[in-house]
């Protein structure tokens, strides 16, 4: 399998030939503590499984600093690593806050930052030094929403939003698009991240007669609102945020709890669907005992790219920058360009379980979405 | 909608349960444990791994969960009280801070920080009670609370252990002075507290899982519900804990009971948790000493 | 045991300083420096945190809060209004002071758990606020691109110049705070923290105390957040997050919760142990919270406070008591009386005054007797303002008592003892005597302590007066709390039970320091069981029985007075010795 992402990169990045064996540095500065632990967890093991797949040839440093889940902790870790690395690139946190905090100094210092944060404003700093390999909420967003016009024939939307940054970036998305098609959000809430009973929130979803709920929320609640939804029998199609599509959320739940329930993401390691995909997911999970998600999976992507760059000779972070800026990767997931400014990922899926199992199919793929949501 | 209450009387079942476990260390051991929301968390993983190894509904596992966590309580009064007893209150706050934070992220290395689902405490979804059908967990959450409540309302009413342990809140120089063991005593108080923390663990843990990062929710609720209901009063913290889940659950839930209320911004979460604090501010106002004034005597 | 905080410390602590001061010249990459001045930041919070928590005593959970609030306005003045840094520095101290003057109207009067159960409250609300209010605050992202620190025109890079320019303001900081600890006022603090009942009493407004300590606090929390949000370039919701304010708790109490080198000593531990434990990955938090949990067993009350006890153990060093100074004499003394005029108080069903009148006339040594809940120490406390009474009043003169604050009482000339002993555990006993000096507004600290030593010496206690009081026995504090009476310069002194425990030779020596004050014009009402100490003692005696005067007159009267003898003597040979 290495040999034909290689070939692919090697085909993408229009490079030719190897070069002789470079030292790169690429710090893994993720949350692994704190409520964004699980994903920040995913999101080392997706760069570790990259690094220990790197080219040959190239010597890779990783280390893991945690980043917490405040942004002033996560520049500490970014001082620190700049200061006794000289990092050729960051694997920077999903956190949004984070990210912008970081964003400044990577800037000063010229190191760029491979994330999977979906926060919109990340890429909207006119900064260079950002690279997000995950489709950022205008993108995603626009699968979501586009799944539920299109597909599912809603024209009442209701949402639950979590009251995050994450939630609420992603909130402003799903406004911003049903506005654009022509939907009516018929009922909205954003709801705690610890909130224990979502049943009053859904009562009055039902109430408000939506023809789909949008849920755009962190692991647990998304489960939560399901499972509820679920004994209350809810009867309303669910289309959920990219927390559902994690293994661990799915595990949560009964399969028939999860009947007819979709969600969007960027891929479904799981889910398998190429050879490439497969190699992937048994590597995973003999690694670190545990099922990758999309977030694992955008993280490994980003970090392959990187390392496949720099295996061509861009081993300095100017020249990762430029090449991040200008190549086109063929990943896993889908394949990579940047915008101009620094969304790499550009397409979408939706996923929706059948109520036997716990791995979802995926139901539909957008490409080439633009992520403009001004009208 | 009795679905409504339901849900609302399970949350302040086991509320209860927490700030119960938190009164009976602050009365025995005047400490404020900050340890006791993850106490809870730590009930719903030790409810996680025993079902692991033990698949059986969680009302079988509740006396080994209860088991486990008292060791736990006895542990954490071995490490982050007795050695600081007698010394300035504040010192304890820390070593529970701290324990806490060990707690805390001792779970995220070992469970990792997934959700995790505990066992349901019965078999089977829901009973038909009537026209309306009840989730069946939320009434043996109810049903496991309350009884562990009077139970503990036997201890401490009828038994003689119990009232020594009444006796030692009440005064602890007067009980050492009588021949309580006081020392045993708080011991024995960690150990209950912890247990009934790790009990609300479970029962929280089937229907709204279980992080490593939720013991702040809960040691900010079961503060609140102490608090308000009258430092030290085992009745102030029940009625505490009733308050809490009400502004969680059915104060959202009013324009469907009252559907002439409009579904508006006035009934979101995030209005009720304000209103919520608004009301305890008020009622400080009104009675500087909590709902039901304070059941241990300051002295002069 | 030790006069002056640091004393004996001075040393070790200025070793310590130099070593602060020259770290960022060994420590100097970005991450050090970023670290050092985050340190520097959480200093400040730290001692604004000291005067609430440390020196009052209350748990304020909304330091974290004011710290917030401190921050967000600085973002938002300077992203949305282009405000220079100085403007939004200075308007950030005053939002965080204006807020906490704000809610100190209503829960500033709160006790312990239901003080802090408010003031969390106020921070919740403030974090769900700045949530939910996008326009203003960004909401949940809440605000980036927060410009750097300029000044006088010129920006200040980060790394050493604005590591210099926060630790100058630290060190202003600190020198304030040392300022207002260290003279009277700072004493004050600990009597209104570990005395309170006996604040009022020697003229202290504890009231207005802790207003003044609340509003510092907020001050200074204030002050950081302004410094934390330009160093770190952006603000969200986290700021005002709960774990934001135990960080603050746990530096104060690990530091030392009224020391100023404690607050640097937890805010740099606490700013550095996560980090140098990082390398153990997910881990690193475990080893944090055992790394605390062995540091407050090992030093309970703060590093500060366990330096101290370590010099105090390795070189042990007593403190030299000061040279004693007579008192000024007070002016000519008031002649009015202390007239008792129909007092009535129940608690709750309990009638303990059912209608008390007497009068305590100048020169006069007047006993209070009766048995055990006759309402005797009520009295006393509603004399001295810290019980209302429910009918009547107590005049002095024609000056209506019953209503004023104890503060204001005592500074009328009217000082009091306590049955519990009421004194500062952890002060020296000169300490408690020269606190009762501070109403005369031309002393300073020195002279106090050396009238306060005037004051221990006439009382026979100048040999404890270096001593921790917590240590000391029983009728040496007795003594100590006499001379903290007379510290006040009263015109009144009421004592409660003050021969309680004395040996016979001490009651002696009690007995003759009350007559002395008599010949000095002043007039004492003393409550005692112990007739013949009373008997040779006492010009006049009133005995109450069930809350009324039942007997008053000569002690022989009294003593062969029937209804005295039913109600509490006894037959005459059952006479307490």
């Amino acid at each position: 399998m290495r040999a034909v992402i290689f070939c692919a990169a090697l085909a993408a990045l229009g490079m030719a030939t190897p070069l002789a064996a470079a030292e790169v540095s690429i710090p893994v500065l993720v949350p692994i503590t704190g409520f964004l632990s699980l994903e920040g967890t995913s999101q080392r093991n997706g760069a570790m499984l990259a690094i220990r797949n790197a080219p040959a040839g190239l010597n890779v440093r990783a280390d893991v600093a945690d980043t917490g889940t405040a942004p002033d902790v996560a520049v500490n870790a970014l001082e620190r690593a700049l200061g006794r690395d000289a990092p050729t690139a960051i694997v920077a946190s999903m956190l949004g806050t984070q990210v912008l905090a970081m964003l400044p100094i990577a800037l000063e210092h010229k190191v760029p930052l491979l994330t999977v944060s979906g926060t919109a404003s990340v890429t909207e700093k006119g900064n260079p030094y950002v690279f997000r390999f995950f489709p950022g909420d205008a993108i995603t967003k626009v699968a979501h929403v586009r799944y539920a016009a299109e597909i599912l024939k809603a024209k009442r939307l209701a949402l639950i939003a979590q009251t995050t940054e994450y939630g609420q970036s992603g909130r402003a998305a799903i406004e911003a698009i049903a506005a654009k098609l022509g939907l009516e959000i018929v009922y909205e809430e954003s709801v705690d991240v610890q909130l224990r009973d979502l049943s009053p929130v859904l009562g009055k979803v039902r109430a408000a007669k939506p023809d789909v709920l949008l849920l755009h929320l962190h692991a647990g609640p998304t489960a939560l609102a399901i499972r509820q939804a679920a004994a209350m029998n809810l009867d309303i199609p669910i289309v959920a945020g990219s927390a559902l599509h994690q293994p661990t959320t799915a595990a949560l739940l009964e399969p028939a709890e999860l009947r007819g329930v979709c969600a969007e993401t960027n891929a479904s390691p799981v889910s398998g669907g190429s050879p490439e995909m497969e190699r992937f997911l048994q590597q995973y999970r003999e690694q670190f005992k545990s099922e990758p998600d999309g977030y694992a999976l955008g993280q490994y992507d980003g970090v392959m790219m990187a390392l496949q760059a720099a295996a061509q000779g861009a081993a300095t972070p100017a020249a990762l920058t430029a090449a991040l800026s200008s190549g086109t990767y063929r990943g896993l997931a889908m394949t990579y360009k940047s915008d101009g400014k620094g969304n790499m990922a550009h397409s979408a899926i939706i996923v929706c379980y059948d109520g036997r199992s716990r791995v979802p199919t995926v139901a539909k793929r957008y490409d080439d979405i633009d992520g403009v949501l001004a009208r | 909608m009795l679905q409504v209450l339901a849900n609302g009387l399970a949350l302040a079942a086991a509320y209860a349960l927490v700030a119960l476990g938190f009164v009976l260390v602050a009365n025995a051991a005047n400490a404020v444990n900050f340890a006791q929301g993850d106490l809870v968390m730590a009930g719903g993983f030790v409810a996680v791994a025993l079902s692991r190894l033990w698949p059986v509904p969680g009302i079988v596992l509740l006396p080994a969960v209860l088991a486990v966590m008292a060791v736990l309580g006895l542990a954490l009064s071995a490490i982050a009280y007795f050695p600081l007893r007698g010394r300035p209150a504040t010192a304890i706050f820390v070593s529970t801070i701290a324990v806490g934070l060990m707690l805390e992220n001792g779970a995220n290395a070992i469970f990792g920080a997934e959700p995790q689902a505990g066992p349901p405490l019965l078999p089977g979804a829901a009973i038909a009670l009537g026209p309306v059908s009840l989730s069946r967990q939320s009434i043996a959450v109810i049903v496991t609370a309350a009884v562990l409540i009077l139970a503990l309302e036997f201890l401490f009413a009828r038994l003689r252990f119990g009232w020594r342990l009444r006796a030692t809140a009440q005064d602890r120089e007067m009980a050492a002075s009588i021949g309580i063991d006081v020392t045993w005593m708080i011991a024995f108080s960690f150990a209950l507290g912890a247990a009934l923390g790790g009990a609300a663990g479970l029962l929280l843990a089937n229907s709204f899982f279980v992080t490593p990062t939720d013991g702040i929710n809960y040691m900010l609720k079961a503060y609140i519900a102490v608090v308000i209901g009258g430092w030290g009063s085992i009745r102030g913290a029940v009625a505490g804990a009733l308050l809490i889940a009400l502004f969680e659950v059915v104060y959202p839930s009013l324009p469907l009971l009252v559907p002439a209320l409009p579904v508006s911004w006035l009934f979101t979460e995030t209005t009720a948790t304000i209103i919520l604090y608004g009301v305890v501010l008020a009622v400080l106002l009104l009675r500087p000493r909590g709902l039901f004034g304070e059941a241990v005597l300051r002295r002069a | 045991m030790r006069i002056d905080p640091s004393r004996g410390l001075r040393a070790p602590l200025a070793v310590a300083a130099i070593g602060l001061a020259l770290w960022p010249s060994v420590f100097s990459s970005a991450y050090d420096l970023r670290l050092f001045t985050l340190a520097g930041v959480y200093v400040l919070l730290v001692l604004g945190y000291q005067f609430i928590f440390g020196h009052v005593g209350a748990l304020s959970l909304t330091q974290g809060a004011f710290f917030g609030l401190g921050a967000y306005a600085s973002a938002i003045l300077a992203v949305r209004g282009g405000w220079s840094f100085s403007e939004t520095f200075v308007l950030s101290i005053a939002i965080a002071v204006a807020l906490a003057a704000l809610i100190a109207i209503p829960v500033l009067g709160l006790e312990s758990h239901y003080f802090a159960l408010a003031t969390l409250g106020i921070a919740q609300v403030l974090l769900l606020v700045c949530r939910e209010w996008a326009p203003l605050t960004g909401g949940v992202n809440g605000i980036s691109g927060v410009p750097g620190i300029v000044l006088f025109g010129r920006a200040v890079p980060g790394g050493s110049p604005s590591l210099i320019l926060v630790w100058s303001l630290v060190v202003i900081g600190a020198a304030v705070a040392w300022r207002i600890q260290r003279g009277l006022y700072g004493l004050a603090f600990h009597v209104v923290r570990s005395a309170p009942a006996a604040a009022g009493t020697i003229g202290l407004d504890s009231g207005r105390m802790r207003l003044a300590a609340f509003l510092l606090s907020a001050a200074y929390a204030g002050a950081a957040g302004a410094l934390f949000v330009r160093v770190n370039g952006i603000v969200s919701p986290d700021v005002l997050e709960f774990p934001v304010m135990v960080t603050c708790l746990a530096m104060t109490v690990i530091g030392g919760a009224t020391r100023v080198a404690g607050a640097f000593a937890g805010a740099f531990l606490l700013v550095y142990l996560p980090e140098w434990f990082r390398p153990l990955d997910k881990y690193y938090l475990i080893a944090y919270g055992a790394g605390l949990l062995v540091m407050i067993v090992a030093a309970p009350d703060g590093l500060l406070g366990a330096a101290a006890r370590l010099r105090q153990r390795l070189m042990p060093e007593t403190d030299v008591a000061p040279e004693p100074e007579r008192l000024p004499r007070p002016e000519v003394p008031v002649t009015a009386p202390l007239i008792f005029r129909d007092v009535v108080k129940s608690f709750g069903g309990v009638k303990a005054l059912q209608g008390v009148s007497f009068e305590v006339r100048r020169g006069e040594i007047v006993g209070l007797i009766g048995p055990n809940g006759s309402g005797k120490t009520t009295l006393i406390n509603i004399a001295t303002g810290l019980e209302t009474c429910d009918g009547g009043a107590v005049l002095y003169g024609n000056q209506v008592l019953t209503g004023r604050a104890p503060f204001a009482i005592a500074r009328l000339g009217i000082a009091r003892t306590f049955q519990n002993i009421c004194l500062a555990g952890e002060l020296s006993a000169l300490d408690n005597v020269a606190v009762a000096r501070s109403l005369d507004p031309g002393v300073d600290i020195e002279t106090a302590r050396a009238q306060a030593m005037h004051l221990l010496e006439t009382l026979g206690a100048a040999n404890f007066a270096m001593s921790q009081v917590r240590a000391l026995p029983h009728g040496v504090q007795r003594r100590i709390e006499l001379a903290r009476a007379l510290a006040v310069q009263p015109q009144f002194v009421l004592l409660d039970e003050p021969a309680a425990g004395l040996s016979e030779r001490e009651q002696a020596d009690l007995a003759g320091q009350i007559k002395t004050l008599r010949t000095r014009g002043l007039a004492v009402l003393l409550i005692e069981h112990n007739m013949p100490f009373l008997a040779g003692l006492a010009d006049r005696l009133i005995c109450l029985h069930e809350g009324r005067v039942i007997g008053q007159g000569s002690p022989d009267e009294v003593r062969r007075n029937p209804r005295v003898i039913a109600a509490y003597l006894g037959e005459p040979q059952r006479v307490p010795a």
